[in-house]
């Protein structure tokens, strides 16, 4: 068990004359025992980060940290750490406990009965110790997943890393292995750093996140901080399901203004956007409340135009009246609320509830405030 | 090989569907014009193999040179009017004639292709899952591949001066002729390079292709649980090249088993002790007599018996080296 720190890794990658920076100057540390989630778009860089530390790609620039020792240059078989990959990476020839024993016989001097007294564990502990003697073709897909997680738990590494272990599983599968990947992880205590492009793994599974966008760290905080506190725009509208709206206006003396919107903010909240002229309005769809009420402030009249029901909620597309642009408003209300599409309603856009980005750097102005003090106390760094 | 055996279990399951065929009724209308015509094809395939096959058994029985005269071609000798032409002396004469080459043969052939294969394996490893840069990579396989391209007969001049002049076999290996076996064995040693030098560049460029499909993922997998580079190799790559060894081994061996030219420059004499089978055979039932044909046909066969041998026992994982 161990702290990892990256200390401004960066990457470059060597296309013909071109070079591509695939990670950009990224520090995170990672304290004892931490669940990390990494997650991004695809091609933002967070498996490239996963694979130096794996030491599978050599490091640009920059450090990685390994309870104070620098690793950059130590052989990926010396750094005792475990990778979890996409595509399970099982070895076809060898039996389920082969595998699982494979890397305790290359890594270690270890006795041959102390090495299956281990697989044996690690084997119960993933619910596979009746699949031991099979071979990897002969195993279904979730089969396969556990495995591939019992092979990283047996070696009791320093550091756990996944790439995206869960993504080729179905939707079932995946939530119940997201809950027992999590229950390990817990018991085990190790050091995790998980990539996934999804933001429910995201959300659900990580102590924190890191999320990042072109191969540039964007935001690293708790689940719920992200959420409500993102520090820029890209994190306000990765995080969250579905995602944020987001409305380009103009600052006017403390009034947000667009064709045919007005959207004035209180004294205190103008005070943070003075001086930018071009803003983002942010609103997470479940704060829209969607009314039958005259427009008023906050409020403007709007059209259903699609519903999506799932069930527990709607969501619900409003096109607003006094826009000519097809530019939908997101809000998602109660599944037991019946609306039809073509209803006129009021959207409502609470002003406690809303984001303010900079229009050019997407950087959080304001951002929404939270009854619960709690929450909103919680600050990383 | 794959080719026969498919008809062949179709025409089992086929077969079967005829015993059925009378509750179910659209069992025959299934057989229509095209695959009437894919079977009529596939038969005739059959025996244009098949003839040449027969014709050289058939012609191998009888006595020579009545029986060849005296019977029908393509027809064995077993009619009682025939039966007089049946003889299985030429086998035996054959056999006695061919046995000390096959023996021969065997010395260098069977060592030459393991160590191509596996020196081909090897390589094919480093320049594929080895972490080296890509462009030096490049250049060097580049050589390996022009070494398929040369020709035989290219070589075959500075072969033999390399053989007599540079290296010379038959001195530096002294020690081995002074235990009591005879030199002209040094051309076995000189069989058993030159096939390997040869034989590296086609093995490579074989398991390349095939080491190039691996699971990248799966070999990085392996490196971080702890292996090293060759242990890598001798757990996970090596067990898993298994269909390609098949293809390797057996491509290798016909080569070199029915290789001609080398035999011809390195050993020359067929009354040499280390002659291999293809020198004895090209002078076997060739007399001022004229041509013993049934005597050709049992040599043949006889020599090509270890490479028949070597396709069955590595047929099935050949299918699948040639399939990947």
């Amino acid at each position: 068990m161990a702290q990892l720190e990256l200390d401004d890794l960066t990457k470059v990658f060597q296309d013909g004359k071109d070079e591509i920076v695939a990670v950009d100057g990224v520090s995170i540390d990672i304290p004892d025992g931490e669940f990390l989630v990494v997650v991004g778009p695809s091609g933002c860089g967070k498996s490239t980060t996963l694979r130096m530390v794996a030491g599978l790609e050599t490091v640009t620039s920059g450090q990685i940290r390994l309870d104070d020792h620098v690793i950059n240059d130590v052989k990926p078989q010396d750094r005792d750490i475990a990778m979890v990959f996409q595509s399970y990476a099982l070895y076809p020839h060898m039996t389920v406990h082969d595998n699982m024993a494979f890397g305790l016989e290359e890594s270690t001097d270890m006795p041959d009965s102390e090495i299956a007294e281990r697989v044996e564990e690690a084997a119960t502990m993933m619910g596979i110790d009746n699949l031991l003697d099979r071979k990897p073709g002969e195993l279904s897909g979730g089969q396969q997943q556990r495995v591939a997680l019992g092979r990283a738990i047996v070696r009791d590494p320093e550091v756990f890393l996944m790439d995206e272990p869960l993504s080729n599983l179905d939707a079932k599968l995946r939530s119940q292995m997201r809950t027992e990947l999590q229950r390990i992880q817990e018991d085990l205590g190790v050091t995790t750093m998980y990539v996934t492009h999804d933001q429910t793994e995201a959300m659900t599974m990580g102590d924190r996140i890191a999320i990042l966008d072109g191969g540039v760290l964007q935001q690293v905080a708790t689940p719920l901080e992200c959420y409500h506190e993102p520090n820029n725009q890209f994190v306000a509208g990765f995080i969250g399901e579905p995602s944020m709206n987001f409305l380009d206006v103009d600052n006017e003396n403390g009034t947000l203004v667009r064709e045919g919107f007005e959207y004035p903010l209180a004294p205190e909240i103008a005070d943070r956007v003075a001086g930018r002229d071009e803003v983002v309005l942010g609103i997470r769809p479940g704060a829209v409340e969607v009314e039958h009420t005259s427009a008023g402030d906050h409020r403007f009249d709007a059209t259903v135009d699609v519903v999506e029901p799932m069930g527990d909620e709607n969501t619900v597309y409003l096109l607003f009246d006094a826009w000519s642009d097809d530019n939908a408003l997101v809000a998602t209300v109660s599944g037991m609320r019946q609306i039809e599409s073509g209803e006129s309603v009021v959207a409502h856009i609470p002003e406690d509830a809303i984001h303010i980005f900079d229009g050019e750097t997407g950087e959080a102005l304001h951002n929404r405030t939270l009854v619960d003090e709690e929450v909103a106390d919680v600050t990383g760094d | 090989m794959s080719d026969t055996s498919t008809p062949a279990t179709d025409g089992e399951l086929d077969g079967s569907d005829d015993a059925r065929a009378a509750d179910r009724p659209g069992a025959l209308e299934r057989i229509d014009a095209s695959r009437v015509a894919l079977y009529g094809f596939l038969i005739g395939l059959l025996a244009v193999y098949m003839v040449p096959i027969e014709s050289g058994l058939v012609t191998s029985i009888k006595t020579s040179p009545t029986g060849v005269s005296e019977t029908l071609p393509y027809m064995p000798p077993l009619l009682p009017e025939t039966l007089q032409f049946f003889t299985t002396e030429k086998w035996q004469t054959a056999f006695d004639a061919l046995s000390r080459g096959l023996v021969s043969s065997a010395l260098y052939a069977v060592p030459a292709t393991i160590i191509s294969a596996f020196a081909g394996s090897l390589a094919a490893y480093g320049l594929t899952q080895a972490t080296w840069k890509e462009r030096y990579k490049a250049p060097i396989l580049a050589l390996f591949v022009a070494g398929i391209f040369i020709p035989l007969q290219a070589v075959l001049v500075p072969l033999s001066q390399f053989w007599s002049n540079i290296v010379n076999v038959a001195d530096l290996l002294g020690f081995v002729w002074a235990l009591g076996i005879n030199d002209d064995y040094a051309g076995i040693v000189e069989m058993i390079v030159t096939h390997v030098a040869y034989g590296i560049p086609i093995c490579t460029v074989l398991f390349r292709s095939y080491y190039k499909n691996m699971s990248e993922e799966m070999i990085e997998s392996a490196r971080l649980d702890g292996a090293t580079m060759r242990g890598v190799y001798r757990r996970i790559v090596l067990p898993l090249s298994t269909p390609m060894f098949a293809v390797v081994l057996i491509y290798q061996f016909t080569q070199i088993w029915n290789d001609l030219l080398f035999a011809l420059i390195l050993i020359s004499s067929s009354a040499s002790p280390a002659a291999p089978v293809v020198l004895i055979l090209a002078g076997l039932g060739q007399s001022m007599e004229g041509q013993d044909f049934p005597l050709r046909m049992a040599g043949a066969f006889i020599a090509a018996l270890p490479t028949l041998a070597v396709y069955v026992a590595f047929g099935e994982e050949f299918a699948e080296g040639v399939a990947s």
